[in-house]
């Protein structure tokens, strides 16, 4: 059974490479980036091998940070990997304990546990003092990697259930709020504490390390430093947590496997009314028809309604070092963030309708309208948060003098936003939760291209911007006159790449939809 | 709209010009063709079949057909436009209903119908007319304020064949149109199917119940390995037996069962 796991994952791994050309790219460029990132911070985890007391502060809250990323970040992007969904092997008759043994097997085959892995190995380099503090590292980052995936599957099997009723959805949507409006606070009181970052380094560090997240992470620090019985302690307390966590992980199964939602669908298909909706309300043309249908959409679409909430709230974020730290500049970003994201998220828009898209195809609908119908809605979106952001961002700064550098900032992203979605949804589509999943899932073996296309639309987007963030940047270095030349190249700049960006994605859809259809048919 | 009106009427009678014309129509997939070369004619006014095993190139055909798929080698004509130097003349007349590929199903059922016509460039008004018609006809009056991600495998194919029909095609490309579709809706279904046929509209539909398209079709094609191993009028392809027999003649393969023998379990 593990064996076999093992090999779906690898089978899956494989076929990132075997989508088309552009997309194998793609996630070579990613794995390649991220590659090189992780081997970076490897060598730099290594290197605390030469300062202990620096280790015992750095890596207990490294390691504990890792656990939190490994559990905390599955729910936001790449999603636990339906391949492994324990409801999948329902209609299998496999042995609970192999199957969470399988499942776990699995998972450390995928990129992020690779990755992890590397670093773990800086880890142990860090602590290999004695033969003793080495042997116990080897054993110690074992359990801590261990116990991050087997949390990371727990919390995401957990999650996934909670998020498919709507109750649970409710919830799951108050405490993200929640944690929010947190930070704000919590930031400003950490930031109040303590002056020295260096001893409340070390404070967090001997708490986390006494703590189930640290665990572990602290063990072989003790027996490098000569401490023997707290390393001991420490050690038999990790391996207790990876054993209850795993216990855990194998009863949220065995209810999976035993009452697997996918079967059972929750929805009463209650009548929504004879009303023809938002199509008897926008012009009726293609391009209107296109337009009301993704508004539609963003009304009865979960994976939607995740990025609809999101947007919004980002840039309040912002706002937290303004507070707290008394950073100036931030609040400003609003309006250019929220327009950076409006324009920005549409880059995969049609993946998400997958080949629903053929109805467009077989209609010889025009590139044309299909471009500037799916915008629409954005485009109404973005007239109300813009220019709420700006303003906002600006009073709460008080530069009401740097408001037309701001202004055409933002106008400028959401252009180039725009210009870049519509080329790159018809160019690199990439494989996104399909409809009625969790949002929270992810398709096996993405996170590679997903990575590359997203840091490619940023890039672009960005790149096209330069000439306006260049002129904003010399207004706030104290020029006028460049403030207004901000606002006018912004606003100027924004519509004309705007323009020719969703013109050129019309002509491509034109010549290349069949393809496009074929793409994501594929993914 | 106007556009649609102002067409010329069918022009009944096989003599016309095909209706659709495949000529040397070739796909690839990597190392697999899919589709060998096809010539094709399907007469003006039939009620055409195409039949054929599973993996045999029928959709991959079809898809050629409608504009879904770009050949590698030849050419596709509906009424004498090509399919791929002409998309949109050639897309205007026909309808389709692909199988295997996902609808926007988040829209309620008169939505969908509505929309492919609003896609198709009509008017709000006749296209809710027409929308709200055909659920009727096709029986999803209950279900048309349901979405259709709620709707049974059956009345997903109805209301699919709904957004085929919407804009009055002269040539309906059906894949698959009675896969999972109960009895009394098929008959329906084959009414209305054949109502349009009268008409002097052409149906190409593509299936693997041999029973069925012996009943409803004028005309056979039996494919087989991306190549076409007979064609013409019902009668004359079946030659006095079966289809099914002649079916399973023309494709080969034994339907002796070999090996299982685990599976009688009067051992137990």
């Amino acid at each position: 059974m593990v064996a076999h796991l093992v090999r779906l994952k690898l089978t899956l791994l494989r076929n990132i490479f075997r989508r088309s050309l552009a997309q194998a790219i793609g996630a070579v460029v990613g794995i390649v980036y991220f590659a090189v990132l992780v081997a970076g911070l490897a060598v730099i985890l290594a290197t605390f091998r030469a300062s202990l007391d620096a280790a015992r502060v750095v890596i207990p809250l490294a390691g504990a940070a890792g656990i939190i990323l490994w559990t905390v970040v599955p729910l936001f992007s790449f999603g636990s990997d339906p391949t492994l969904d324990p409801g999948r092997f329902a209609t299998f008759a496999v042995p609970h304990r192999d199957l969470a043994v399988g499942l776990l097997a699995a998972a450390l085959v995928g990129l992020p546990a690779i990755a992890s892995t590397v670093l773990s190995l800086g880890v142990v380099v860090a602590w290999s003092h004695t033969a003793l503090s080495t042997a116990v590292a080897v054993v110690a980052t074992a359990i801590g990697l261990l116990t991050a995936i087997t949390t990371s599957r727990w919390v995401s099997a957990i999650m996934t259930s909670a998020i498919s009723s709507r109750r649970g959805r409710d919830v799951v949507a108050v405490l993200g709020l929640l944690l929010l409006v947190v930070i704000g606070p919590a930031v400003s009181v950490v930031a109040n504490l303590g002056t020295d970052l260096r001893e409340l380094a070390t404070t967090a560090a001997g708490i986390v390390a006494w703590s189930p997240l640290g665990w572990a992470w602290a063990a072989p620090g003790d027996v490098a430093a000569g401490d023997l019985g707290n390393g001991i302690v420490r050690l038999l307390l990790a391996a207790g947590l990876l054993v209850v966590v795993f216990q855990l992980w194998s009863r949220v199964l065995r209810d999976e496997v035993d009452n697997p939602r996918a079967v059972s669908r929750t929805d009463s298909g209650a009548s929504l009314g004879d009303d023809l909706g938002l199509l008897a309300r926008l012009p009726g043309t293609p391009l209107g028809a296109v337009a009301a249908r993704v508004l539609t959409y963003w009304r009865r679409d979960p994976r939607y309604q995740i990025s609809m909430a999101m947007t919004p709230l980002v840039p309040l974020a912002l706002l937290v070092p303004f507070i707290a730290g008394d950073v100036p500049w931030t609040p400003l970003l609003m309006g250019p963030l929220v327009a950076f994201l409006l324009g920005w998220s549409e880059h995969n828009a049609v993946a998400y309708e997958s080949d629903a898209l053929w109805l467009h195809v077989v209609s010889g609908v025009s590139g044309r309208d299909d471009r500037r119908g799916r915008i629409v809605p954005a485009l109404l979106l973005a007239a109300v948060l813009v220019p709420v952001y700006v303003l906002v961002g600006v009073a709460v700064a008080r530069r009401w003098d740097l408001l037309p550098a701001v202004l055409g900032l933002s106008v400028g992203l959401l252009g180039s936003g725009y210009a870049v979605s519509s080329v790159m949804n018809v160019v690199l589509p990439y494989p996104v939760p399909e409809s009625g999943d969790s949002p929270f899932n992810a398709p096996p073996g993405a996170a590679g291209i997903t990575i590359a296309a997203q840091s490619l639309a940023s890039l672009a987007t960005i790149a096209l911007t330069a000439p306006t963030t260049l002129l904003a940047w010399l207004a706030w270095q104290g020029s006028a006159w460049a403030g207004w030349a901000a606002g006018l190249v912004g606003v100027c700049l924004g519509v004309v790449v705007g323009l020719v960006g969703v013109g050129a994605g019309a002509r491509l859809y034109d010549r290349r939809a069949p393809e496009l259809l074929s793409t994501l048919r594929r993914t | 709209m106007s556009d649609i009106t102002d067409l010329p009427a069918p022009q009944g009678g096989p003599a016309d010009g095909p209706a659709i014309a495949l000529r040397g129509l070739g796909k690839r997939f990597g190392d697999l063709i899919a589709v060998k070369g096809i010539d094709l004619d399907v007469p003006r006014g039939s009620f055409f079949g195409l039949v054929g095993p599973n993996g045999a190139g029928k959709t991959t055909t079809l898809s050629m057909v409608t504009g879904l798929l770009r050949p590698d080698a030849g050419q596709a004509f509906v009424l004498g436009r090509d399919v791929w130097s002409d998309p949109v003349a050639s897309k205007r007349l026909i309808g389709v209903l692909p199988d295997g590929l996902k609808l926007f199903d988040r829209l309620t059922g008169l939505q969908l119908i509505t929309y492919a016509g609003l896609l198709r460039g009509m008017s709000r008004e006749l296209a809710s007319e027409r929308a709200a018609e055909l659920v009727a006809a096709l029986g999803l009056t209950e279900a048309q304020g349901k979405l259709v991600v709620d709707y049974s495998a059956g009345m997903t194919k109805k209301v699919t064949l709904a957004s085929a029909l919407v804009h009055g095609p002269r040539v309906l490309v059906l894949d698959e149109p009675f896969e999972a579709v109960d009895p009394v809706s098929a008959a329906t279904i084959r009414r209305i199917l054949s109502g349009f046929v009268e008409s002097g509209g052409t149906v190409v539909l593509s299936s693997h119940v041999m029973d069925l398209v012996e009943r409803i079709c004028t005309h056979v094609a039996v494919i087989s390995d991306g190549t076409v191993l007979a064609t013409g009028e019902l009668d004359a392809v079946r030659g006095g037996r079966t289809l099914e027999e002649r079916f399973v003649d023309l494709v080969g393969g034994s339907t002796e069962v070999v090996g299982l023998s685990w599976l009688r379990t009067s051992s137990d």
